[in-house]
């Protein structure tokens, strides 16, 4: 134990260096992917996520239009935060940090002497759905705060003499896009969150540890630094069948909370052109590419652990590459989806969230019975 | 005019720099929880004082002029214009110049055409749809590119004919039956796939539902009516238009009423300016192209309709003794076109309501634009689109 | 070469600001990108519709009375270091608004050409520019216009 909490500091490290490198890879891949299935050769992968951080991290500083402008920009580096500190949950240092009781058994860790961190919830399916929720209410927080040039503010005389209906509350289409953000918060979270709790009731217990104990023992048991293929998951979440139908929920559940197309209604180009993060430039910019590739490294990676069992550790590079292979694979899946479909509005989105979540807590109810 | 009483919560405007609309235009959309209850299109921005620079020049001038009014349509309306003039002063055309301007002429339909799949498929929010639909389109950039040597403006239609340049060997003809081969190929993959996709059918269907009798009070014209109902063409009338009496092709009418129809008539109607582009090339007739045997001289009042790919296109003026216009009158499709869109997206979803107005294909640098200057009260005042038809819009011959 | 020069020259971000014209130039701007033939994303250029976003204000139209102001505003809104493009014969010099009056001079409604209001940084003649031309002011003159300190 001593000599492995030595190691958590620089693990924890390595491992945000490699969610926000490969996170900036990601944003290019994607749209290379969409570019050759349009038929056209599309921006280096470098270009649209890594070396937009620079150019923009370089601009002189700008002033927001916003009521509050020091909340509006410290709302970025938060919701920053709150993803990193998910994906670090769902991680080897707190996993191993605080593992139950140091013996390999299924066992009800609630009540345990070097337990006093589990009241709070870390690294368990509390803490991960916790933190997204906070996250989504974040973009609400956004919206409203946001005032660009681009809707009220342009200035055009149209509220001259026989204009029709004047006198009405005029709105800034950010904060039309936070009304928007608000009903996919009730309506589009459900198919995540229902699936999220799947693997966990296929392994019977609230800890990430125990999740990657029944998918993956290998792992488990071995030492800090390891090559071998014992490591290798035995019995994914995906392969069984609850697992799979959680896994395609997850998948559109996924999608929403990206807000990408189709789900992409809250930042649809063609009505509010980027909702609430119209009004960041410069470097609020760079936090704004940064939030994206966040939320896309971790969601992909919490899938990749929950569900096939391979936790994104540093320290076993097998592993490690299978599982930024398997993160690049579903941004694939991402960017064919988003590739092949329009913009959905609330007409369509509704019944497509209430199916998913049918199906999502179909796959619960088979995890919990079996 | 929306009588009944509409409950509405809050107004938001887009515009004039957007991407849905592209063209500096401002919509004001008064919405109540997501539906839009009612809605204000100004278009006046986007005036530049053309008709106004017309006066007194010599007509030939301001022929260079009337085809700079819009980069999409521009041969109807130099077409429109040269027709107005051959009609009022009695010019004799070949018929080989009649065949050329179709064939330019069709060939700009389709272009614009499909920029219109390209464009209200990117608000849609399908860009790979989009993308394909522009790559088919560059197709028939290149046929115009040949022909007249620039895409966008081509510039073939002159007084009593065609330029000499716009002139099409057997070669050329050639090239654009296979260019209408291979488009017609890929168009119709374009077309059967996406009138299968169920998401951007859901997003289309039932929604701006513009009804006949709405589209005959606002005097709705083009595809945009053709879509509900309203059976006109005037490619169809042989005074008007004589040059298109020789070809056979149908007109595209639906009576679905729905943004779905908008966008599967002039989907549809691409496949007849095929028909004609075939027919126009090979049963081409020899002879000038030209006819310089005509002279300037007094013209009374000429109106000239004609069929742009918008709709209903009328040019009107009159020339001095020297040939230079005494006021020259240009009333576009877009702008009944417009009104009626204020109109059909009352009731829907705030981006359905964005895709209907985009759906009845709007070309604001066409579109006449008033702002009445009230001298004396010296306040600015804009008229919304049904006043202006009220007071300016032309009562079509049924 | 440094990183604020390697990565300002590998991204580049423009926005397309119509004033009001012919739509003729602004179809062509849009054909350079969105056309998979003339595919302007594999030159690092991204297109973008949010003045903060975006380094290259590009404009296209005879600059109008009415777009004037919200003109300034958006050039105003774009974080620096930014550079404006005229593209097209009526942001250059008002094109036929400006030329074909006659006596009566140029359009009243045209306040092109857009020098008058705006520092133009490059400018691509043709009515309209064909979309090689747009592809050679990218990949010439963007980076160059991005090498500010």
């Amino acid at each position: 134990m001593i000599q492995e909490s030595i190691l958590i500091g620089p693990q924890v490290v390595l491992i945000l260096a490699i969610a926000i490198l490969v996170g900036s890879l990601l944003p290019g891949f994607e749209r290379k992917v969409q570019a050759r299935i349009q038929q056209r050769i599309g921006p280096p992968i470098l270009t649209p996520g890594f070396w937009t951080l620079f150019k923009f991290a370089y601009k002189k500083k700008m002033h927001p239009n916003s009521p509050m402008p020091s909340l509006y920009v410290s709302l970025l580096p938060i919701s920053i935060s709150l993803l990193l500190t998910i994906l670090l949950f769902s991680s080897p240092p707190f996993i191993r940090l605080f593992p139950a009781q140091g013996v390999v058994q299924h066992t009800q860790t609630a009540f345990s002497a070097t337990a006093w961190f589990t009241v709070l919830g870390w690294s368990s399916v509390v803490a991960v759905v916790g933190l997204l929720k906070v996250e989504e209410l974040l973009y609400v927080l956004i919206g409203s705060l946001s005032q660009s040039v681009l809707s009220v503010g342009m200035p055009i005389p149209d509220l001259a003499r026989g204009a029709k209906v004047l006198g009405f509350r005029r709105e800034y289409m950010e904060q039309h896009s936070a009304v928007r953000a608000f009903k996919m918060i009730g309506i589009g979270s459900f198919p995540i969150y229902i699936t999220l709790i799947v693997p966990f009731a296929l392994a019977k217990s609230v800890f990430v540890e125990d999740l990657i104990r029944t998918q993956n023992p290998g792992w488990m048991a071995s030492g800090t630094f390891g090559l071998s293929l014992a490591t290798l998951p035995r019995s994914p979440n995906i392969l069984t069948f609850p697992g799979a139908i959680a896994s395609i929920a997850y998948f559109v559940g996924f999608m929403i909370l990206l807000n990408e197309k189709p789900f992409n209604i809250l930042k649809a180009k063609m009505d509010v052109i980027e909702g609430p993060l119209l009004e960041y430039g410069s470097v609020y910019r760079t936090f704004v590419y940064m939030l994206r590739e966040a939320a896309m490294f971790v969601l992909a990676s919490v899938f990749v652990t929950f569900f096939v069992g391979i936790p994104l550790d540093p320290f076993q590079p097998l592993l490690l590459a299978i599982h930024l292979l398997l993160i690049f694979v579903f941004i694939a899946f991402e960017a064919v989806m988003a590739a092949f479909s329009p913009i959905l509005t609330f007409r369509q989105i509704y019944p497509i969230s209430f199916t998913f979540s049918a199906i999502a807590a179909f796959a619960l109810l088979l995890a919990a019975v079996m | 005019m929306v009588e009944e009483a509409k409950v509405v919560e809050k107004e938001v405007p887009i515009g004039i720099f957007h991407p849905a609309l592209i063209e500096p235009w401002r919509i004001r959309f008064f919405v109540s929880d997501e539906v839009v209850k009612d809605c204000e299109i100004t278009l006046n921005p986007a005036h530049r004082g053309l008709e106004r620079i017309m006066e007194g020049k010599p007509y030939e001038k301001a022929a260079v002029m009337t085809e700079k009014i819009c980069g999409i349509c521009s041969s109807s309306h130099l077409w429109n214009s040269t027709k107005m003039v051959e009609m009022g002063l009695k010019i004799h055309v070949p018929d080989r110049a009649q065949y050329i301007r179709t064939i330019v002429q069709e060939i700009q339909r389709t272009t614009s055409h499909l920029i219109f799949l390209g464009h209200a498929l990117e608000i849609v929010g399908h860009e790979t749809f989009a993308m394909r639909a522009f790559l088919i389109r560059e197709m028939f950039m290149d046929l115009l590119y040949y022909i007249s040597g620039n895409r966008v403006q081509p510039s073939a239609q002159i007084l009593g004919g065609v330029r000499p340049r716009c002139d099409i060997p057997p070669s050329l003809g050639r090239v654009i039956l296979e260019t209408v081969d291979r488009g017609e190929d890929a168009y119709t993959k374009f077309v059967e796939r996406l009138l299968a996709d169920p998401l951007v059918m859901s997003r289309v269907t039932g929604v701006g539902i513009l009804d006949y009798n709405t589209a005959m009070r606002l005097h709705t014209v083009g595809p945009t009516a053709r879509a509900s109902g309203v059976k006109f063409d005037w490619r169809k009338d042989p005074v008007q238009n004589p040059a298109y009496q020789a070809f056979d092709f149908n007109v595209v009418v639906l009576d679905w009423c729905d943004t779905k129809a908008r966008v599967a008539t002039r989907a549809l109607e691409v496949f007849e300016q095929f028909k004609i582009l075939r027919q126009a090339v090979k049963n081409m007739p020899d002879g000038p192209v030209i006819d310089r045997s005509w002279k300037m001289g007094r013209m009374d009042f000429t109106d000239s309709y004609f069929e742009a790919p918008r709709g209903e296109l009328y040019h009107s003026t009159s020339l001095d003794d020297f040939g230079r216009i005494r006021h020259y009158k240009i009333r576009t499709p877009s702008l009944t076109n417009n009104a009626s869109m204020e109109e059909a997206c009352i009731g829907d979803h705030l981006t359905d309501a964005v895709l209907t107005i985009a759906s009845c294909d709007p070309c604001l640098s066409c579109t006449n634009r008033f702002t009445v200057v009230d001298l004396g009260r010296d306040k600015t005042r804009v008229m919304t689109g049904v006043e202006i038809i009220g007071k300016y819009g032309r009562r079509r011959r049924r | 070469m440094s990183l604020k020069a390697t990565s300002r020259k590998n991204a580049v971000h423009v926005m397309l600001a119509y004033t009001g014209g012919c739509n003729g130039c602004e179809i062509e701007v849009v054909n350079a990108v969105y056309s998979p033939r003339y595919d302007l994303e594999q030159y690092r250029v991204l297109l973008t519709w949010n003045p903060r976003e975006a380094d290259v204000l590009l404009v296209t139209g005879t600059v109008n009375r009415l777009t004037l102001e919200p003109l300034k505003k958006i050039y105003e809104a774009i974080p620096e270091p930014k550079a404006v493009v005229a593209v097209g014969a009526c942001a250059i010099m008002g094109g036929v608004f400006a030329t074909m009056g006659g006596e009566l001079g140029p359009s009243e409604e045209a306040m092109a050409p857009l020098e008058k209001h705006l520092p133009v940084a490059a400018k691509v003649p043709g009515c309209a520019p064909r979309p090689e031309d747009i592809i050679v002011t990218a990949v010439k003159a963007l980076p160059l216009l991005m090498g500010a300190p």
